[in-house]
């Protein structure tokens, strides 16, 4: 597929489908789906900040800076809502920043999620927002089918294996892909309708999938996404692969669960509750830790990169705690505060290069003990 | 005979040094950067090689590091500045445990093991407070040559505390203090505790462990390692010529690169 991401909404609403501009980062997709929405998450639009400013303080972060930019822009007159998934404070506070003061002048949405990744009640909580998003989004879009929703939840869970493939191969080392086409393939999901994205997905599974073992450093990288992607094209200059990903819109949002589905809501439920652990979702660090190890095992992994979204509060509450166990099981780690789209200043791009040449000097040592 | 040359491009200043395959410093050049840095690399090689009487045909590898090795095309490899501060400083100093290094702008706190390799580092990344650029500019608000700042800090009895390391507020703090016609020995002796704050406080991340020794250029400024050295408890290790350490080190990485081939 080679238009872009506003050419490919654009169709969509010819289509007929309706558009819905999701901020991040975990919501029901499959709801939308079913009601012939197009989910277009908003993480870090491309653009120069002129007016977000006079509404947000200065130490927010720019995933809320960038959205209202996008908004205030008026790039976002052809989407039909707005749908606010209360991921932390700073997201949450932005939906009443557009919807109480700006006016959005389009239906907004909230989906309240728990800050408890465990017990009934939080399965109960789970429940009760995910029946009621669907309640307020069918007063606005129309029937929602139950047999609809199951197959889109059916699709979801296509996506979900495909993923689950694609992360598996490249854990294994025999994906053939740069880190930089990985991740933009990934990353088509955030706007892609299921089936498009399946297609999407397939295709890169065929094109890249490799009999042949790839050699070189592999790191783990941890944060909320995959900007500014010179990171990810500067791991590639050098030969690096991200092994595996502990990133908000990667692998965190994996919707992994054996059982069949059932019940779509109760299934969606269950999916939630699997998801690898994230600070958004109230994960506890030894959760965290135990999972960042398992992603090392699997992978041979010789560090973790943590890039982190400048002021992002719940990535920067765990982020000490982790470097601090890692470091006592010997793996390095780097931290990178980052701005989105903002590149690597020449200081940043030393930072990880002598990050890599630390990993490789430590991965020489291992190779040569054994 | 078998040479090899490396070359830190600095964002004040540049320098090449050469070595043999025994690991014998022969001679180096030290060049301002400015706004050319292929150019200042290639006067200091060029210069550094008619020192010790070597033809460039003679060199068997070169390694570039510093903020502008990306751009020197007669490197055979880069690497970057925290390695190469760290192979240099275990090879002059070799119980060294920590490098403290402060270029023209940024500084750096490297750990490093019994061979020189890295275990940890630290940087400052976002802007030129506490580094030798902070310097230069405080320098040039007194009128003074930087190069005589550390001895007018040493020549005071007392300091004068500076609130911020940021080059432009602090700045405009010093204007105020002159203007209040302050001591400058005392006011330069608060500059110098700010940068070492500064530093020292991005030391305690990776952490202090054996011997210490300092590179870059601030290195030179006796008012800086003294206040260092009041900190720590105990002296640091200085080399006459504290800004060639990374050159040297990337000399030294060229050289390790060919024996391990």
């Amino acid at each position: 597929m080679h238009i872009t991401r506003k050419e490919y909404l654009l169709e969509q609403k010819e289509k007929g489908r309706r558009l819905m501009g999701v901020f991040p980062a975990l919501y029901p997709r499959e709801i939308l789906w079913a009601l012939d929405i197009v989910p277009a998450e908003i993480w870090d639009p491309p653009l120069e900040i002129r007016q977000a400013g006079a509404h947000l303080q200065p130490y927010i972060c720019s995933v809320v800076r960038l959205g209202l930019e996008l908004i205030l822009q008026g790039k976002c007159d052809f989407l039909d809502g707005f749908l606010f998934p209360h991921t932390c404070d700073s997201i949450q506070n932005l939906a009443s920043v557009i919807y109480d003061f700006i006016g959005a002048r389009k239906p907004c949405y909230f989906f309240y999620h728990p800050k408890i990744p465990h017990g009934h009640t939080a399965r109960d909580y789970y429940l009760k927002n995910l029946k009621a998003l669907a309640a307020e989004l069918k007063r606005q879009f129309g029937p929602l089918k139950m047999d609809s929703l199951r197959e889109k939840v059916d699709m979801g869970r296509r996506i979900s294996e495909l993923l689950g493939e694609l992360y598996d191969l490249r854990a294994a080392r025999r994906l053939d892909a740069s880190n930089e086409a990985f991740y933009r393939t990934i990353r088509k999901g955030e706007y892609l309708f299921p089936d498009d994205y399946i297609a999407e997905l397939e295709g890169f599974l065929t094109q890249t999938r490799s009999e042949e073992s790839r050699n070189g450093a592999t790191i783990i990288l941890s944060g909320i996404l995959p900007n500014p992607p010179q990171i990810l094209t500067l791991l590639d200059d050098l030969d690096v692969q991200v092994g595996h990903d502990d990133l908000l819109n990667g692998s965190r949002r994996l919707l992994i669960s054996n059982e069949k589905p059932g019940d779509p809501f109760e299934y969606m439920a269950e999916c939630y509750f699997h998801m690898p652990p994230c600070p958004t979702r109230g994960s506890s660090i030894s959760d965290r830790m135990r999972h960042l190890l398992s992603l090392i095992n699997a992978t041979g992994a010789k560090g973790v990169i943590f890039n982190v979204v400048k002021f992002c509060e719940p990535e920067w509450f765990d982020v000490p705690n982790l470097q601090e166990e890692l470091k006592k099981r010997g793996v390095p780690s780097l931290v990178l505060d980052t701005e989105l789209n903002q590149g690597l200043s020449g200081q940043m791009k030393t930072r990880l290069e002598a990050f890599i040449e630390i990993v490789r000097v430590h991965r020489e040592s291992i190779t040569t003990k054994h | 005979m078998t040479y090899f040359a490396g070359i830190d491009v600095g964002s004040l200043s540049t320098e090449a040094v050469i070595i043999d395959e025994d690991a014998t410093m022969l001679g180096y050049s030290i060049q301002e950067t400015g706004a050319d840095p292929v150019r200042a690399a290639t006067e200091a090689l060029r210069e550094a090689l008619s020192l010790v009487g070597v033809s460039r045909e003679q060199l068997h590898h070169v390694v570039a590091t510093g903020y502008g090795r990306i751009n020197i095309p007669f490197a055979d490899r880069k690497i970057t500045e925290i390695s190469c501060h760290a192979m240099g400083a275990h090879h002059l100093f070799p119980d060294t445990g920590t490098v403290i290094d402060i270029g023209g702008q940024d500084s750096k706190v490297i750990r490093i093991n019994a061979e020189g390799r890295v275990l940890d580092f630290t940087m400052n990344d976002k802007c030129a407070a506490g580094t030798g650029r902070f310097l230069e500019v405080m320098a040039g608000t007194f009128g003074v040559p930087v190069q005589e700042l550390g001895e007018l800090s040493l020549k005071a009895q007392k300091e004068i505390p500076i609130s911020s390391v940021c080059t432009v507020f602090a700045e405009s703090e010093v204007i105020s203090l002159i203007a209040q016609n302050r001591p400058r020995e005392q006011i330069i002796r608060g500059l110098h505790r700010a940068v070492v704050s500064r530093v020292w406080g991005m030391a305690q991340s990776v952490g202090i462990e054996g011997a210490v020794t300092m590179s870059g250029g601030v290195a030179k400024n006796r008012g800086i390692v003294a206040l260092f050295e009041e900190n720590l408890g105990h002296s640091i290790h200085i080399h006459s010529e504290p800004q060639i350490i990374g050159a040297l080190g990337a000399a030294l990485l060229a050289r390790g690169e060919i024996h391990q081939k």
